[in-house]
């Protein structure tokens, strides 16, 4: 599981659902929209840009440009934003006049987790229905399988915003797992809106890395560059074709520079993954990080650089061996009052 | 519910990366639904870096990559590498040795391949029940409790080599005493196969507590 980062600042306090009078009124907000529409317009008058045509962007290096400062944390740097990102979004009271709350499942403490879980079940039971109709009648159930791959379910941060309530795992995987039930029901399709409420498309964009062609030197040899990286070592590979599978690194041959098997066994991953051992040949240059991480390094770099060389296909088959993923593991930092960064001291008992 | 108390640098969302050649060579009408599900899913999902010890060439063998490890020590894995290879080689020389003294009609049945020999070893090292101590009413008990694959490799894994670094004799190195250790458990001999009878006889022995098991 990852760990807990960035939350936004609505969920960060403990109990968003007891909030006390509102911090701020509506009025308030909207008094602060037409300020700041207001001094965006100043502002680009005072850049000399097009009120019209100005961007969060260019708002951004405004006021970088104008109130220059150093700090480190970005938070506190002087920062113009729409007050919606300023002011978290907060529930209105939940209570009348008379101290009568207006939800009726105000008293669970968790009013909108348990009315959402309601709604879903009765989908649920919904399609049920429907698909008993149709059984009764003899009709086929329609099966178009919904493309799961395609989608991914909300995160537990993002239903968190939705709802403007704190949520915990158990309830989270809960949810999940009825949205699931819902989904996979053969006439799930008519309940398809809803669903699609909770679920977001996944960028397949993810894989589309723009693959340089090849380049070529004055023999008329086709070669392609790479650059890789693994803890601390940098590397950058060149791949020369019609070669004889001689590789050389920081102008040493592999065999000198790397004694053990295991990184000269890396080093020629990505060639007999592809088949091509003896047909390219490889100058590289590699610094930082130890054996272990130089020789990852020089294998992502020559994985990028065999890119150019290759299919499509074959491009994606190198993805799904691993072999073009920046590695993010790195030494763990040492914390205060352990000895590493996971071994305690030795417990003494006086 | 068990939740995972270490953390990866991996978004969860990540999936293991499939290293083999001749998975990706197969047409696809010989794949399965499943496996046409898991083609997809991978087609979308971002995958994990492969880690140094895997690789694509016949000589990375799984198995043979988690036994090395657990034989390494401070992160010595030159050394531990080098006994692996050593010991491979010293079961090749033995069975070798008995291949060119046997008669003819014995030669076929004598197996040569130090790879084969050592998961066929490993597979009879694995126990088949374990046992795990549950506290009821103060008092502690052994009972027998069905394992999962990783744990029998685990146990065969560790049983052999905490059997060839105590009980050998001083000046024996470790391949020599693997590679006696290895072959002894490919014909289910052994201190090791006698350590996983015993432990099967516990567990049979200590039959009537097993409804004290609730998962």
């Amino acid at each position: 599981t990852l760990r807990l980062i960035y939350t936004t600042t609505a969920v960060q306090r403990k109990n968003v659902g007891a909030s006390g009078p509102e911090k701020y009124t509506e009025a308030f907000i909207k008094k602060q929209i037409e300020e700041f529409n207001l001094g965006k317009r100043h502002l680009a008058n005072m850049m000399g840009e097009d009120p019209e045509t100005f961007t969060q962007e260019d708002i951004d290096r405004a006021i970088a440009y104008l109130f220059p400062s150093g700090l480190f944390d970005k938070q506190a740097r002087p920062m113009m934003k729409h007050p919606t990102e300023v002011f978290p979004e907060q529930r209105k009271i939940q209570w009348g006049e008379d101290g009568r709350p207006f939800h009726f499942l105000f008293y669970t403490g968790k009013q909108a987790y348990y009315s959402l879980m309601h709604e879903t079940y009765e989908k649920l039971l919904n399609v049920q229905k429907h698909q008993d109709q149709l059984m009764a009648e003899d009709l086929p159930l329609q099966k178009e399988k919904r493309n799961l791959a395609g989608s991914r379910w909300l995160t537990k941060i993002e239903l968190e915003e939705m709802l403007l309530e704190k949520l915990s795992d158990d309830d989270y995987l809960r949810f999940i797992q009825l949205l699931k039930k819902l989904a996979a029901l053969p006439c799930a399709d008519i309940e398809e809106k809803y669903i699609q409420k909770f679920s977001r498309e996944i960028p397949v964009q993810l894989q589309k890395v723009v693959i340089e062609p090849l380049q070529y030197d004055e023999r008329g040899v086709a070669f392609s560059t790479g650059e890789g990286k693994r803890k601390t070592a940098r590397a950058t590979t060149v791949v020369y074709d019609n070669g004889t599978g001689k590789i050389t690194v920081n102008g040493i041959d592999i065999l000198h520079y790397f004694p053990v098997l295991q990184d000269r066994e890396q080093l020629l991953f990505p060639f007999q993954f592809l088949g091509r051992i003896g047909k390219h040949d490889m100058v590289c240059t590699v610094s930082g990080g130890g054996r272990s991480a130089q020789a990852g390094a020089i294998r992502l770099a020559s994985a990028k650089a065999l890119r150019s060389f290759v299919t499509e296909k074959e491009v994606e088959f190198m993805r799904q061996a691993g072999l073009l993923t920046d590695d993010p593991r790195v030494k763990e930092r040492k914390k205060p009052g352990q000895e590493g960064p996971r071994r305690k001291f030795t417990w003494k008992k006086r | 519910r068990v939740v995972p108390v270490r953390w990866s640098r991996y978004n969860p969302s990540y999936l293991e990366p499939e290293v083999k050649k001749e998975s990706y060579q197969k047409p696809l009408e010989e794949l399965t639904e499943e496996e046409r599900e898991q083609m997809e899913l991978k087609a979308v999902r971002p995958i994990k870096a492969a880690p140094p010890s895997l690789s694509s060439s016949v000589f990375s063998d799984p198995m043979i990559s988690k036994f090395t490890n657990m034989m390494m020590k401070s992160g010595n894995k030159v050394l531990a590498r080098s006994i692996m290879s050593q010991t491979l080689e010293a079961i090749k020389r033995k069975q070798l040795e008995k291949y060119h003294k046997a008669p003819e009609n014995e030669k076929e049945t004598i197996e040569c391949s130090p790879y084969v020999i050592f998961h066929q070893a490993l597979k009879n090292c694995q126990p088949i029940i374990g046992l795990s101590n549950i506290t009821k009413g103060g008092k502690t008990y052994q009972v027998p409790v069905p394992l999962t694959d990783n744990r029998k490799r685990f146990l065969a894994m560790k049983w052999l080599i905490t059997e060839c670094r105590e009980n050998k004799h001083r000046r024996t190195m470790m391949p020599e005493k693997l590679s006696q250790e290895l072959l002894l458990a490919f014909n289910n001999e052994g201190p090791v196969i006698k350590k996983k009878h015993v432990l099967h006889k516990m567990a049979e022995a200590n039959r009537a507590y097993a409804h004290f098991r609730w998962w």
